[in-house]
C-alpha cells in the first residue's frame, strides 16, 4: 500500500465456466490501493461468481489473481482472508444462531491465535513467506501446536484469557464503528434487515482484510438507509485505510461512492473507468437497457 | 451423623439447582465465556451422581448406600463419558460420526492387550497394573486423538449422509479386524481376565461392593471429561466449530481453517472414546469384538439426540434413560411398582412388563426415539443454542 497506484488485487485472464456456461470470460480486473471500486451489470453477468472466484469459493479455470503481491488462485478461502481479502454476502449469510458479537469474534478469528505468537509465521506466512525447509518444519510440528492450543483452551492460560480480552475488546469497537454498538448481545437473526447488513459488514472488517468485497450492501434499502451505508463505506476507506471493491444495483450508490467502475455482461468486461465516463458508454446502456436505450438519455442506466 | 450429610446436602443443591436452572433459562448472557452458572451446572450434576445411590431408610431414617445403583451407573457413567465425547463431534462441530465405537474398541484393546494374561501382543503378563493403568488413561487420549485425526483426514472433505456412511464403515472395519487379526488382538474370544489396579476409595467408612470404586473414579472421570468439553466449547475453537456447523463456507471465508478444526473436532471426540474404552476394559476385565458392534455407536449418538444435542445434562439424562432404564427394570422396586399398579390395568399382566420392556428394548427405544423428534426434536434438555435453532427453523417455516 506503499506506492499510491499500486494494485490491490489484480486479475489476469481470469475464466471460470460451469458445465456449458462461461461466467467469467478472460476477466481483467486491477483494484488500485486505497481505493473504492465498483463493479456493475445486469443480472447473471457474473459480478458475484467473481466474487467467489477471487475468494477461493471456486477455483478458477485459468487466469491469475494477485492479492497484494501474492498469487491467491490456488489457494484455499482462509488463507486468501489472512493474506487480507474478506466478503459480505448477497443473501445474507450470518451465523444466525450466534449473537452479533460472536459472529464479529469469528471474523477475529485469525487474529484471536494465542499460539500463532509463539510461532513467527501466521497460516498464511506458512504458505506463502517460508522456504520449503521451513515449510517442513512448520508442518512438521503441527501435533505440538494442535496439542498446545487444546490444552492451552482447555487451562484457559493467562495468555488464552488475555488474547479473548482483547478480541472481544476489538469486536466491540468494529461493532461501534459500524453502527451497531450495544446491539452485541443480540442473536443475529433478530436484527432488523438494516443492522444485519451491517453486522455482516462489520464481521468482514473483523477480519483486518486490505480488501473489503461487499456484495450488494444496499439491496433492499430505502434510500435514507443506503446513504448511511455509503457513509459507512467511505468510513472504511479513510479511517481505516482499506480499499474496497463493491457489487451493487443502486446506481444512485455506484456514481456516489465509487471513483472507478468495471462493467460486466455475460462474463466479460464491456466497458471501465470513472463513473461518469461509464455512465455514458454505449455498450453499458445496451447492456442494461437493450439496443432501443442507446438513444435514450444520459440517465437511463440509472432506471 | 456423617453419613446424613452427603443425602441432605444433595437434596440442598437439587433445591438451589432447580431454582437456579430457572433463572438462567432465559438468559442468554450466562454463556459468556468461563461463566459461573455453566460451572455451577457441572457440579450440581457430579454432586447428583454422587448423591443418588444414598438413601432413608423409612424405618431408621438411617441413611443407606444401595450398591445396586453403582452396577447401573458404571455403566451408565461410561456411557455418557462417551456421550460427552461424542457430542464434540456431532453437538458442536454439526458432523454426523457413525463410527464412534472404532475409537472406544481401540481404548479398550490398548489396555487390554497389555493388562491381559492372554495378550498375543506381550510374552509377558504384567503383574503389577497400578502403574500400568494410570499410565494408559493419557496414552488412550493420546491413541484416541491419533486415530481420530486419521479417520479424519480422508473423510473430512465428505458431509453430512456421506460422513455418516464412511464413519459406520470404518467402525465396522475396526471391529472385522479385532475378530480376525488373531495373531494381535487374540480373535473373536477376546481378551479376558483384564486386570484392573486397585483404585484408591474415598469413601472407605460405607460397606458396599467392589464397584464403588469404580463408580467414583467413573463421576470423577466425567466431570473432568465434561468441564475440559466446556472449556472446548466456551473458546475461540468452539466459536469455530459453531461457526463451521452454521455455515461451513462462510466461516472459512472468515479465516477459519475448517479442515484442522474439524480435524480438532475428531481428535477431541475420538480421545474421550478412547479413554472411555480404556476404563471399560479395566473394569469389566475383559475386551471382547462382539461387544464393540454398531450398536455401541448408535446408543452413544441416540442417548445424545434424546438427552438433547450439544447439552452435557442432556447426554446425563440421554445416558440414564437408555442405558439406565433396562437395569433399573431389574430393581425390585420396579417389580413392586408394576404389582402394585396391576390392578389399573385391566387386561394385561403388568408384572411381565419388566421384562417384556428389557425384552423389546430396541422397540422402546426406537418409539423413544420417534416420540422425542415429534414432539421436541432439540431433545429433552435443549442445548440453549439448538433450541434457537430449531425455534428459528420453525418461524421461517411459519413465515413461507
Amino acid at each position: 500500500m506503499s506506492a499510491v497506484a499500486e494494485a490491490i488485487l489484480e486479475t489476469k485472464g481470469l475464466t471460470r465456466r460451469f458445465a456449458g456456461v462461461t461466467a467469467l470470460a478472460n476477466l481483467d480486473l486491477t483494484v488500485k490501493a486505497g481505493s473504492i471500486a465498483g463493479l456493475i451489470g445486469p443480472n447473471g453477468a457474473g459480478k458475484t461468481t467473481l466474487f467467489n472466484v477471487v475468494t477461493g469459493f471456486y477455483p478458477p479455470d485459468e487466469g491469475s489473481i494477485v492479492l497484494d503481491g501474492h498469487h491467491i488462485e490456488k489457494m484455499p478461502p482462509h488463507v486468501i482472508t489472512a493474506i487480507g481479502m474478506s466478503r459480505t454476502f448477497q443473501n445474507i449469510r450470518l451465523f444466525a444462531n450466534m449473537t452479533a458479537l460472536e459472529n464479529v469474534l469469528v471474523g477475529q478469528h485469525l487474529h484471536a491465535d494465542f499460539v500463532a505468537k509463539t510461532i513467527p509465521e501466521t497460516e498464511a506466512g506458512e504458505v506463502i513467506e517460508l522456504s520449503m525447509a521451513g515449510m517442513l518444519a512448520y508442518r512438521a510440528l503441527f501435533p505440538a501446536r494442535a496439542v498446545w492450543e487444546v490444552l492451552a483452551t482447555v487451562a484457559r492460560t493467562p495468555r488464552v484469557r488475555q488474547v479473548e480480552r482483547k478480541a472481544v475488546e476489538d469486536s466491540l469497537r468494529v461493532l461501534e464503528f459500524v453502527g451497531l454498538k450495544g446491539r452485541h448481545d443480540e442473536l443475529a437473526r433478530n436484527l432488523p434487515y438494516g443492522d444485519q447488513r451491517r453486522l455482516e459488514i462489520a464481521r468482514a472488517l473483523a477480519t483486518k482484510p486490505k480488501l473489503l468485497l461487499l456484495d450488494e450492501p444496499t439491496a433492499g434499502m430505502n434510500p435514507h438507509e443506503s446513504q448511511e451505508v455509503v457513509g459507512l463505506i467511505r468510513a472504511v476507506r479513510d479511517q481505516l485505510g482499506m480499499s474496497v471493491l463493491l457489487i451493487e444495483h443502486q446506481m444512485r450508490v455506484v456514481m456516489g461512492v465509487c471513483e472507478n467502475i468495471t462493467v460486466l455482461d455475460y462474463g466479460e468486461k464491456i466497458a471501465e473507468g470513472p463513473p461518469e465516463a461509464v455512465q455514458r458508454d454505449k455498450k453499458v446502456i445496451e447492456a442494461y437497457l437493450g439496443s432501443a436505450g442507446v438513444r435514450g438519455d444520459d440517465d437511463a442506466a440509472e432506471a | 451423623m456423617r453419613d446424613r450429610v452427603p443425602g441432605l446436602q444433595a437434596l440442598r443443591r437439587v433445591q438451589s439447582g432447580v431454582g437456579g436452572a430457572l433463572s438462567v433459562a432465559r438468559e442468554r448472557s450466562d454463556r459468556a465465556y468461563g461463566s459461573v452458572p455453566a460451572m455451577l451446572r457441572l457440579a450440581l450434576i457430579a454432586a447428583l451422581l454422587f448423591a443418588v445411590p444414598y438413601y432413608v431408610n423409612p424405618m431408621s431414617g438411617e441413611v443407606l448406600f444401595d450398591a445396586r445403583w453403582l452396577v447401573v451407573f458404571r455403566l451408565v457413567g461410561l456411557y455418557i463419558m462417551l456421550g460427552i465425547g461424542l457430542n464434540i463431534v456431532v453437538g458442536y462441530a454439526g458432523l454426523l460420526d457413525l463410527g464412534y465405537v472404532a475409537f472406544f474398541a481401540s481404548g479398550a484393546y490398548l489396555y487390554a492387550l497389555l493388562a491381559s494374561p492372554v495378550s498375543p501382543a506381550i510374552d509377558f503378563p504384567i503383574e503389577d497394573v497400578r502403574w500400568l493403568f494410570w499410565a494408559i488413561l493419557p496414552t488412550a487420549l493420546v491413541l484416541g486423538a491419533v486415530i481420530g485425526v486419521l479417520l479424519g483426514i480422508p473423510v473430512l472433505p465428505l458431509r453430512g449422509d456421506y460422513l455418516a456412511i464412511v464413519t459406520l464403515g470404518f467402525g465396522e472395519i475396526i471391529r472385522l479386524f479385532l475378530v480376525n487379526k488373531t495373531d494381535v488382538t487374540g480373535g473373536s474370544q477376546g481378551l479376558y481376565r483384564v486386570q484392573a489396579p486397585p483404585l484408591p476409595d474415598p469413601l472407605n467408612d460405607l460397606t458396599v461392593s467392589a464397584h464403588k470404586e469404580w463408580y467414583i473414579f467413573i463421576v470423577i472421570g466425567i466431570f473432568l471429561v465434561a468441564f475440559c468439553a466446556g472449556r472446548l466449547r466456551d473458546s475461540r475453537m468452539g466459536r469455530a466449530w459453531e461457526a463451521i456447523r452454521e455455515d461451513e463456507e462462510v466461516a472459512a471465508s472468515m479465516g477459519v481453517n475448517t479442515v484442522k478444526y474439524k480435524l480438532y473436532a475428531f481428535a477431541m471426540g475420538a480421545a474421550i472414546g478412547s479413554l472411555g474404552g480404556s476404563i471399560s476394559a479395566a473394569f469389566t476385565g475383559s475386551a471382547i469384538p462382539d461387544s464393540f458392534d454398531l450398536l455401541v455407536s448408535i446408543n452413544v449418538l441416540s442417548l445424545i439426540v434424546i438427552g438433547g444435542m450439544g447439552s452435557t445434562q442432556g447426554v446425563v439424562l440421554g445416558a440414564f434413560i437408555l442405558i439406565g432404564m433396562p437395569e433399573f427394570l431389574r430393581f425390585r422396586e420396579a417389580a413392586d411398582l408394576l404389582d402394585l399398579i396391576d390392578p389399573l390395568v385391566p387386561f394385561a399382566d403388568t408384572r411381565d412388563w419388566a421384562v417384556q420392556i428389557r425384552d423389546n428394548r430396541f422397540v422402546v427405544f426406537g418409539a423413544l426415539l420417534v416420540l422425542v423428534m415429534v414432539l421436541r426434536p432439540v431433545g429433552i434438555v435443549a442445548s440453549k443454542r439448538r433450541k434457537l435453532e430449531a425455534d428459528w427453523a420453525e418461524q421461517t417455516a411459519g413465515a413461507v
